[in-house]
């Protein structure tokens, strides 16, 4: 569990707060997505999840963040990447090696994985994210979207509790962007593994995350189950979030006709609502 | 030049080496070319160098090497052989003395900068950095750092050219064949190159910390670095190399 309270922080050399009085739990198994326009907190908001903030960038931090009944701020960082696995949003400051397979190797090792399970976790993760076939390749030599499945497959191995992805698919194709969200859903109903993921396709993001959380200039401006979300269609409009279609659609035909329509996330649910509506 | 200090994955002897026994070999190419002064023996480990080019099956990458060191071989030969006084006057300034001097310096340098440059084709760095812990005792820390430098060079490479290409689509002529315009051009970009990769390296620190840097020792290394029958030979080889620098006149 993810436990955010009354938090605000402001960078050292930044005018204003990057985060004003935050709240926000995410309880275990929940798959949350964050959605808002660029410079809105999103990556502040994961980075103080992981503990990142306040340990290794330096600012006023006020409130409190708790991750699995501990407190980021009085614990080591290296005690919370235990719980909390990270995807950054930039992909090349995240690997760390020349090469695919010592990226995945680097945490296993590092946390005591026992010798005779890396070898098997490391193969497992490679499929998860569909990299085998680059699996001796040089870092150097990968495509940017290969780079980013490198990423979250080195910590997809790591299998930590708590999962957070600032913009994971970022760098993808839609095919692949929709092959790490099956991914992150197996993970998170198999494996009972907690997903926090800041998403740009908000479509994509609307059909796996069971709630969404939208960041606006530092604040969260609304929370909740996905559907209720996407229904504040004036609201998303006003701080500049692409809407998906099919939520747009289903509002503009409640609207024309005067009927009830439920808020669609997918093109078939949009179909679907226009032929019972128009009978 | 981008891909020249870079691994090229391969199967033959060299990559199956131990690290530490690669780069004692290197070091042994680099000690013999400076404890003889003999212009044959320069000769022979240059041509011992292109052997070990060929084992690694990296022939054409060492002959790249050998181009992109020309510039600089034909400067240090230029200057040497200028500026050398001693010995008989053959031509204008230049003397004999000078002449051998400035070809003993070129091959030196030849013949120690393709082994250096070799072994980081037949080598990943991380197992460099693996072997230097588990073998040496190297603290990892140290490790880390010559892995992530060595890791930035491509990266730096490809923002550069990046750069340079946007700045060539707005006009900026970069293929100016004016040393001193060129790097009139280039060094005002370093500047802020320098400044994104020291950011970044912050960035990477932050990414090794939550992956563990705190929690590794000695004995995290899944992969194991052993000794074998290659080891055996390169260390006689090695050997061999200094014995006859120093023994040959
Ligand atoms: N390292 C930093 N130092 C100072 N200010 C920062 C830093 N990172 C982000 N900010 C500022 O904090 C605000 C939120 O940024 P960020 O969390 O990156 O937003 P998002 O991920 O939603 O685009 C922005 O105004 C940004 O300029
Ligand atoms: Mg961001």
């Amino acid at each position: 569990m993810i436990e955010v309270q009354s938090l605000t922080f402001r960078y050292e050399v930044s005018e204003r707060d990057a985060l004003r009085d935050v709240n926000l739990t995410v309880p275990d198994g929940a798959f949350l997505g964050i959605i808002g326009p660029a410079g809105a907190g999103k990556t502040t908001l994961l980075h103080c999840m992981s503990g990142i903030i306040p340990h290794a960038f330096p600012g006023d931090f006020y409130g409190a963040v708790r991750v699995g009944g501990l407190d980021t701020a009085d614990n080591r960082l290296t005690d919370l990447s235990r719980l909390v696995g990270t995807v950054f949003q930039d992909v090349d400051s995240q690997i760390i090696s020349s090469v695919v397979e010592d990226e995945i190797l680097y945490g296993l090792e590092n946390f005591g994985v026992p010798h005779e399970e890396i070898g098997d976790r490391l193969t497992a993760a490679l499929e998860q994210v569909g990299i085998s076939s680059l699996r001796e390749r040089t870092i150097a030599s990968l495509s940017g979207g290969q780079r980013q499945k490198v990423a979250i497959a080195s910590l997809v191995a790591l299998r930590p509790q708590i999962l957070v992805l600032d913009e994971p698919t970022g760098e993808l194709d839609p095919f692949s962007s929709r092959q790490i969200f099956t991914l992150l859903r197996t993970l998170n109903r198999e494996h009972g593994m907690t997903v926090v993921v800041v998403e740009q396709k908000i479509m994509l993001l609307s059909e796996f995350a069971d709630r969404l959380a939208v960041l606006n200039d530092g604040e969260i401006v609304k929370e909740g189950p996905v559907r209720g979300v996407l229904s504040d269609i004036p609201l998303l409009e006003r701080i500049g979030v692409n809407c998906p279609r099919a939520a747009l659609f289903s509002s503009l035909l409640a609207e024309k006709t005067g009927t009830e329509v439920p808020v669609c996330v997918s093109a078939e649910e949009a179909v679907e609502a226009a032929r019972r509506v128009m009978g | 030049m981008t891909d020249l200090f870079q691994y090229v994955p391969g199967n033959s002897p060299l990559h199956r080496m131990n690290p530490v026994t690669k780069i004692a070999l290197t070091l042994s190419v680099c000690v013999a070319a400076f404890l003889t002064d003999n212009l044959f023996v320069l000769l022979a480990l240059i041509l011992f160098d292109l052997m070990i080019g060929v084992a690694a099956g990296a022939f054409r990458k060492a002959l790249a090497i050998f181009r992109g060191l020309f510039k600089v071989s034909l400067f240090l030969f230029v200057l040497q052989a200028l500026f050398v006084r001693r010995g008989n006057r053959l031509l204008w300034i230049v003397t004999d003395e000078g002449l051998s001097t400035a070809a003993g310096v070129v091959l030196r340098l030849l013949a120690v900068c393709l082994p250096l440059a070799l072994v980081l084709t037949v080598t990943r760095v991380s197992d460099i950095a693996g072997a230097l812990v588990q073998v040496l005792h190297v603290p990892y820390a140290y490790a880390f750092t010559l892995t992530t430098a060595i890791r930035f060079i491509p990266q730096f490479m490809e923002e550069m050219s990046g750069i340079m290409e946007a700045q060539t689509a707005r006009g900026v002529e970069f293929d100016t064949k004016n040393i001193f315009k060129k790097l009139g051009l280039i060094l005002p970009l370093c500047v802020p190159l320098l400044i994104s990769s020291i950011r970044r390296t912050g960035a990477t620190a932050t990414a090794a910390e939550v992956r563990g840097f705190n929690l590794r020792t000695r004995a995290s290394g899944y992969k194991k670095y052993g000794f074998g029958l290659v080891d055996l030979a390169a260390v006689l080889i090695s050997a061999a190399l200094i014995t006859g620098a120093a023994l040959i006149p």
